[in-house]
């Protein structure tokens, strides 16, 4: 079931990859612009359960890892994704306010990707990875939680509509 | 909240924990065990991105347009008057010039230092979610790029070729924070370490403090062994606040960076430095100041005083 899962679900995550590093960093957004990849799989660890949930993390973090403009060491984006799609798909299990209402969802997903960003930020520091000014930091964190929050109402619809597609896809099929 | 977890789950949890943190461990060491892959990655990403450019160019320019309307309110109104193939044709027009003019700028910059380069487009900018600052160019080692080379602006440094790719190349931009340069004041040739700050503005360390720096001097790069990663004499930037305290071990200063790293669309890459230093011959030219014509009226009185 899980493997099943996963097999569909990769080809959508490339693709969001995609779309990621060569339309969206196009754009020079203000407060450092968001990250659909994390949105998405946010959104998706926040509808699946935990063991689904850290494989989709593992690899939207894997991803991450792979984009040119990560400044940390290979495997940074992993384990902070991984973590915080358990952690968000844990706290969320049987949690109808979060499944069963649109805003208890974004508010999920957006305060999680704030601090998947703090957390990326504090594990930066600790593995030496360079860091900005105090300044700059709170403006993209900020900025980044912002966009979360704008971009998450917009495209949750499309996130779960595929989601519930995949689940469902074996009575569907 | 989930009470409890099955024991298949918290395996899973623990197994892909132990790879990440391998994954960390590995790279940390220096073993470039996912090299290949990363390389593969971008060698498949940047037909994407070099399309995604070509298609949103117009957008970009359209959304600068809207982000500087207050400035160019007459600007604009001036264009509402033209119609909309007019339009198209301008913005298209107003991109190939401005990538003209940054070239033209690039080219008399490095003809002057007797610098060879290659010219490359920016075919992406980096986001900054990873807190770094980063763009991309369309050319790689096909071109004869290579990892830690100089890459210019029209007006001075830019950055430095962090990753390489068949066809396609990382450039650390100047402002990113892990970046840091040699650098010696145009004069004086005080010698310094500047550290990227991830904005405009950069942060000079001197390593000595026997004379002062005023507001004003301009920083040049120092140069590096065999030109790389930095040739000789490239302007960096200008000092905006120096800290001459007497008690100071080290004198600090603020330059500010020639180059405007949100407007970069064409850059080049140093890939053969200069044969003699070119010394302060890049120094950029202080605006003149026109002169305003000073009038004189001679009166004459009258011999005889009128009425």
């Amino acid at each position: 079931m899980l493997t099943r899962q996963i097999s569909i679900s990769a080809p959508i995550f490339l693709l969001i990859f995609i779309i990621q590093e060569s339309v969206i960093t196009q754009f020079r957004l203000p407060g450092g612009g968001f990250s659909l990849l994390t949105i998405f799989a946010l959104t998706w660890a926040v509808l699946s359960q935990t063991e689904a949930a850290a494989v989709i993390g593992f690899s939207a973090g894997f991803l991450m890892d792979l984009s040119q403009s990560s400044s940390g060491p290979f495997g940074q984006w992993t384990l902070i994704m991984l973590l915080a799609g358990y952690a968000i798909s844990y706290v969320g299990y049987g949690d109808d306010n979060v499944h069963g209402n649109a805003i208890g969802t974004v508010f999920f997903v957006v305060i999680a990707s704030f601090f998947v960003e703090l957390a990326y930020l504090i594990s930066g520091v600790l593995l030496g990875v360079p860091m900005p000014t105090f300044g700059r930091i709170v403006i993209t964190l900020i900025g980044m939680t912002l966009w979360a929050l704008l971009i998450s109402p917009i495209l949750l619809p499309l996130f779960t509509y595929l989601h519930k597609l995949i689940i469902n896809s074996r009575s569907i099929l | 909240m989930r009470n409890g977890g099955d024991g298949r789950a918290r395996l899973l949890l623990v197994i892909l924990i132990v790879t990440s943190l391998f994954l960390i461990t590995l790279d940390l060491r220096g073993v470039k065990v996912l090299g290949g892959l990363t390389q593969g990655t971008q060698t498949v990403l940047s037909p994407f991105q070099r399309a995604g450019n070509t298609v949103l160019t117009p957008v970009k320019n359209f959304f600068s347009d809207v982000t500087s309307l207050g400035r160019t309110r007459s600007q604009i109104q001036n264009l509402k008057n033209e119609n909309a193939q007019l339009k198209l044709d301008l913005l298209s027009r107003k991109n190939a010039d401005g990538e003209l003019e940054q070239l033209k700028k690039i080219l008399d910059l490095a003809g002057t230092a007797g610098y060879k380069v290659v010219n490359a487009r920016v075919i992406s900018q980096g986001s900054s979610q990873s807190f770094s600052q980063t763009i991309t160019i369309d050319l790689g080692t096909n071109a004869g790029i290579k990892r830690n080379m100089t890459v210019l602006s029209e007006f001075g440094i830019a950055g430095v070729v962090k990753d390489v790719y068949p066809t396609s190349a990382l450039i650390q931009l100047a402002s990113d924070p892990g970046f840091r340069i040699g650098g010696r004041i145009a004069g004086t040739q005080q010698i310094g370490i500047l550290s990227g700050r991830g904005t405009q503005n950069a942060s000079l360390q001197l390593l000595d403090n026997s004379t002062s720096i005023v507001e004003g001097d301009v920083l040049l790069a120092r140069g590096s062994i065999f030109n790389r990663p930095f040739v000789p004499g490239v302007p960096i930037g200008y000092v905006t606040g120096a800290d001459n305290s007497a008690g100071a071990v080290a004198q600090t200063a603020t330059v500010r960076y020639y180059t405007n790293f949100s407007t970069l669309a064409v850059v080049a890459v140093v890939v053969s430095g200069p044969t003699s230093n070119p010394g302060d011959a890049l120094v950029p030219q202080k605006p003149r100041p026109t002169p305003v014509p000073t009038v004189t009226i001679f009166v004459t009185p009258s011999p005889t005083p009128s009425n």
